[in-house]
């Protein structure tokens, strides 16, 4: 029985062997080659694990004294195989890697790429640095004029109140000047009325004297 | 043309009116309604100078100097004018005529001008109208500064006309004209009058919600005027209007003085100029500002090559 275990360990040591070297190769690969190399590694990867399956049946079939010794080994070469299948994954995400750089663009022109977009990316910074300045620039001249306008307004408000001051003056004194006048008016119209009664007697004084010399003679 | 219309009609007026002028002086005259006639003669006198004023704007297409002549004669009708109204004793409508003349004197000959508002100022000062009394010495002032260059003069009008108006109680027009004191003086290096009206003026902003935007520029002139002095003065200057005005320490001007006042002391030409020229890439320097960086900075070069 062991004997079969054994046969089948050596597969498993040769298969393997072929499994890592297999592996390795695959990210330096490329196309159809690459392609029928997965798929080798695929079925060799079915093959261990069909052979891990055996042995596991064989070690049931051993007596348990030296089973220990037998499961102890068929787990480590468990554990090699989940590493190998890593690796495997890995180098194909390599392998997705591989079309996209031949889909974008070959090795050699990346680094001239590379170089313009640094070259963009500094005129870009130093465009925007330039616009920031500028915009700076404005806004401290904004500040100024708005000091300026600050102060015109601060000397308008002055003006207005004192126009506001001298119009109440005038008012007021516009009020006294015209009772000055009703006053004149009514005087006027006094004296006017003095003058006609005195006109009056003065009339009647000198109708009264001729009539009396009338009368005399 | 016009023109000429214009030109005769004004002389036969100023003809008409000295003629009145003669003939109410004479006995009859006077008894028989001299104020009429006088005033009948101011009218015609300010109607010739109207005139010859209107002429002035037709003749744009001649030659400058003929122009002059009608401003001259626009003044002399004006000048007239108010004689008459000073003998007839109404002193506002002569101070009125004053100033008109005055104006027109402007364009042609100014020192006739300014005696003419001179004269008005009298007499306003009289009758104790001060706020025109000083608008008018502040024109005055200005045909000082650019017509006659007499800087002198200038500033001791600009400080009457700021005197009157702090008697006024109008603050901000004082301030305006004594700030304009102060620009003059501190180029003529007069410089504790400057310091000291610049400081005034910054106190005074300090205060008022609109104007404390411009106070942080009065502390930077006072600062520099200091600094034209001597510098130990500029430093305690600028640490205290920091402690009045904590505002101003975060304005550039406060950095640049900063800077300068190292650059002084470490005697550092280039340091000085580096730290104006950065200040001036983002907000232009003035005539002003550059007078007196300069000096400063000739301070500190003679310096150095008297330690040399």
């Amino acid at each position: 029985m062991s004997s079969d275990f054994e046969a089948y360990e050596q597969d498993f040591g040769t298969i393997t062997a072929e499994l890592t070297n297999k592996i390795g190769r695959i990210p330096k690969l490329s196309g159809e080659e690459k392609t029928q190399l997965v798929l080798n590694v695929d079925k060799q990867l079915e093959e261990v694990r069909e052979l891990l399956e055996q042995m596991d049946l064989e070690v049931r079939e051993i007596p348990i004294q030296s089973r220990a010794m037998y499961n102890s080994r068929l787990k480590s070469y468990k554990q090699e195989i989940e590493k190998l299948e890593k690796d495997f994954k890995r180098s194909r995400i390599a392998y997705s890697d591989e079309v996209r750089n031949e889909l974008l663009g070959d090795e050699a022109s990346t680094s001239e790429s590379q170089r313009a977009h640094l070259l963009d990316n500094t005129e870009k910074l130093e465009r925007s640095s330039r616009r920031l300045e500028a915009g700076y620039q404005i806004a401290v001249e904004t500040e100024q004029v708005g000091q300026e306008i600050l102060s015109n307004l601060n000397s308008d408000r002055e003006k207005i109140q004192r126009a506001r001051e001298r119009l109440r003056e005038t008012d007021a004194n516009l009020g006294k000047s015209s009772r000055i006048l009703t006053g004149m008016l009514r005087r006027i119209i006094q004296n006017r009325a003095l003058v006609f009664i005195l006109g009056a007697i003065i009339l009647l004084t000198i109708i009264l004297a001729i009539y009396f010399n009338l009368r005399g003679h | 043309m016009d023109n000429s219309g214009k030109e005769k009609e004004a002389m036969a007026l100023v003809a008409e009116a000295d003629k009145k002028m003669k003939s109410s002086q004479s006995f009859f005259g006077a008894m028989f309604g001299g104020s009429s006639k006088t005033e009948e003669a101011c009218d015609m006198y300010v109607r010739a100078a109207n005139m010859y004023k209107m002429a002035k704007n037709w003749c744009d297409f001649q030659p400058f100097l003929t122009c002059n002549v009608f401003f001259l004669a626009a003044g002399n009708a004006f000048s007239q004018a108010a004689h008459l109204h000073l003998q007839m004793q109404s002193k506002h409508d002569a101070a009125t005529n004053f100033i008109d003349a005055g104006n027109a004197f402007k364009k042609a000959d100014p020192q006739e001008a300014i005696n003419c508002l001179n004269r008005a100022i009298e007499i306003y000062t009289d009758m104790g109208r001060f706020t025109i009394a000083a608008k008018h010495h502040i024109t005055i002032a200005e045909i000082y500064e650019t017509e006659m260059v007499d800087i002198d003069k200038a500033i001791a009008h600009y400080e009457q006309a700021a005197d009157y108006y702090k008697g006024e109680e109008s603050t901000s027009s004082a301030n305006k004209c004594l700030l304009k004191v102060a620009t003059y003086a501190a180029q003529l290096e007069q410089y504790p009058k400057a310091i000291e009206i610049y400081e005034q003026v910054g106190t005074h902003a300090m205060d008022s919600t609109l104007l404390k935007y411009s106070a942080k520029d009065h502390f930077f002139k006072a600062a520099l005027c200091h600094f034209c002095v001597d510098m130990l003065n500029a430093k305690l200057a600028v640490q205290k209007y920091e402690e009045m005005f904590p505002a101003f320490s975060d304005s550039r001007e406060c950095k640049l003085l900063k800077k300068l006042l190292d650059a002084y002391e470490e005697q550092n030409v280039e340091a000085y100029t580096d730290s104006v020229k950065e200040f001036d890439t983002i907000s232009r320097l003035d005539q002003w500002l550059t007078t007196m960086l300069l000096r400063i900075k000739k301070t500190i070069q003679d310096d150095e090559s008297d330690l040399r």
